[in-house]
């Protein structure tokens, strides 16, 4: 029996204190709180439920023992990855009771993957989705312009990746168009920046591929070019990407999704730009052959006309051989000269875009007895005298060899 | 795709560097082969002429062409880059 059960008041049995459920539930979560409180613990997620409010709810366990756990949608949404059921991890939280249900929980505030680094899971979880959708099938890759007619890049202004393409461009085609998108290539926010350069330059109608470059670092550094929404703005560009992020051993989601990937920035411009002296060698090659093979058939033509000739001369009455000799002398010297004038002015035109060609070779420019000056210290061509000083040491380029040359009268004018 | 027996397109200048080179292949190809009319043949020779010269054009010199893209505003626009290093 109570021996007092008015609402709100104290009773006892038996001596000892009667207690409301909210009481002893409140109790008990105190008793928790102070004994346990905030914790660092290692388990395994297991039986992870997504709720609409974003909250993840889960139960985390070991070989021997279960504890209910709720990470809240703010805390989930910090981490780099997802939880998922099997993740081993070390958590942190503070371990309570939830009083409406009478229930222990943690409630988890960070967590930590262990074995592999958040990055790499992060990684890991984005390249199975997106490999899962097709965005890293071969089918889906286009195929790179054999000669573009203008070549965009987008990397930093600043980096050493810039420099590598610049000069593989130049050494391979220097006149091939290029243009530039900078974005920065690191740090937060940096893959809109990559992705608003790559629209710029995809809306440019003669970017025919896009070089999207940077230089090596770690996983970190890379890190931006793990986005997944770079990596969708990737395979709905209008036109082929080409990357070439951090050194061989570097893989970034942007790499898989790329048309193309090549180990370096250098690398990469080798592979979209073609070699100009290829393309002139075989420019020549085909501009004889059509010269050889027009003669030809101008010199046939002739045969088969005075083997008519001839032919008609046996037939006809020789009363009729002089009309038909004088007729066809003019329409031969009519036709000859018609097709020697066009001829003539074909070859002239042949000629002067061969000599175009030639012209514009340095090589050509040397031979006829020019020389390229450098400033030995730091290699910059030397184009007016103030360039120099007395004293200077500078390197000749001349059409065979060089040579080192000291400056000993400098005329700026 | 380059079909020398064609007429070439009607607008040349929109063929792209690797379609004109094509071209110019077939059209040596065929005045090679030797079986096209005469009339025919100096008109394919004259096509062939025409796209050797804008190829010698296209692949141009030494001169670097080497651009920077810019935010102008709501739009764009492009500034050549200093290719000396400073």
């Amino acid at each position: 029996m109570l021996s007092d059960d008015a609402p709100g008041a104290s009773a006892t049995h038996g001596g000892l204190r009667v207690l409301r459920v909210s009481e002893l539930v409140a109790a008990l979560r105190d008793a928790v709180e102070s004994a346990v409180g905030r914790v660092w613990v290692v388990g395994e997620v297991s039986n992870l439920r997504r709720a609409a409010s974003g909250h993840c709810y889960f139960t985390l366990k070991d070989d021997s023992a279960q504890l209910r756990a709720v990470m809240f949608r703010g805390d989930a949404s910090r981490l780099r990855f997802d939880l998922e059921d099997g993740l081993e991890a070390l958590m942190f939280g503070e371990v309570s009771l939830y009083v409406a249900r009478g229930e222990l929980q943690m409630v988890i505030r960070d967590v930590e993957p262990r074995g592999v680094g958040a990055l790499r899971l992060a990684f890991e979880q984005l390249r199975a989705r997106l490999e899962a959708e097709g965005l890293f099938d071969p089918a889906n890759k286009r195929p790179l312009p054999a000669y573009p007619r203008a070549v965009g890049i987008v990397t930093s202004l600043a980096g050493a990746a810039l420099h590598d393409v610049l000069e593989v461009s130049g050494a391979l085609w220097p006149s091939l168009p290029l243009l530039i998108a900078g974005a920065r290539v690191q740090g937060e926010g940096a893959d809109l920046e990559i992705l608003e350069a790559m629209q710029g330059l995809a809306g440019r109608p003669e970017i025919d591929v896009i070089l999207l470059v940077r230089g090596g670092g770690s996983i970190e550094d890379l890190w931006q070019f793990n986005s997944e929404m770079l990596a969708r703005a990737i395979s709905r560009c209008p036109v082929p990407v080409v990357a070439g992020v951090g050194h061989e051993t570097d893989v970034t989601i942007a790499d898989l999704v790329a048309d193309a990937r090549a180990p370096t920035p250098s690398a990469a411009a080798a592979l979209v730009v073609p070699d100009q002296r290829a393309l002139s060698e075989r420019l020549v090659r085909d501009q004889r052959r059509l010269g050889v093979a027009i003669d030809a058939q101008l010199a046939r033509a002739r045969v088969r006309v005075a083997a008519r000739a001839e032919a008609l001369r046996h037939l006809a009455p020789a009363a009729r051989l002089a009309a038909w000799r004088a007729r066809l002398a003019r329409s031969g010297d009519r036709l000859r000269g018609l097709l020697e004038a066009q001829l003539a002015d074909a070859r002239t035109r042949l000629a002067i875009a061969a000599g175009q060609l030639d012209s514009l070779s340095p090589l050509a420019v040397l031979a006829r007895g020019y020389a390229i000056a450098r400033r030995l210290d730091d290699g910059r061509i030397v184009r007016r005298a103030s360039d120099v000083a007395e004293g200077d040491a500078l390197a000749l380029r001349l059409a065979e060899g060089s040579l080192e040359v000291r400056v000993t009268a400098p005329r700026p004018r | 795709m380059a079909n020398a027996d064609k007429p070439a397109a009607e607008e040349p200048e929109a063929l792209s560097f690797e379609d004109a080179l094509e071209r110019l292949e077939a059209i040596v190809d065929r005045l090679e082969h030797g079986d096209l009319a005469l009339e025919a043949a100096l008109a394919t020779f004259e096509e062939g002429v025409g796209l050797s010269r804008r190829l010698g054009e296209q692949l141009g010199g030494a001169e670097r062409r080497v651009e920077v893209l810019l935010r102008d505003g709501a739009g764009l626009t492009t500034r050549p880059l200093d290719l000396e290093p400073e």
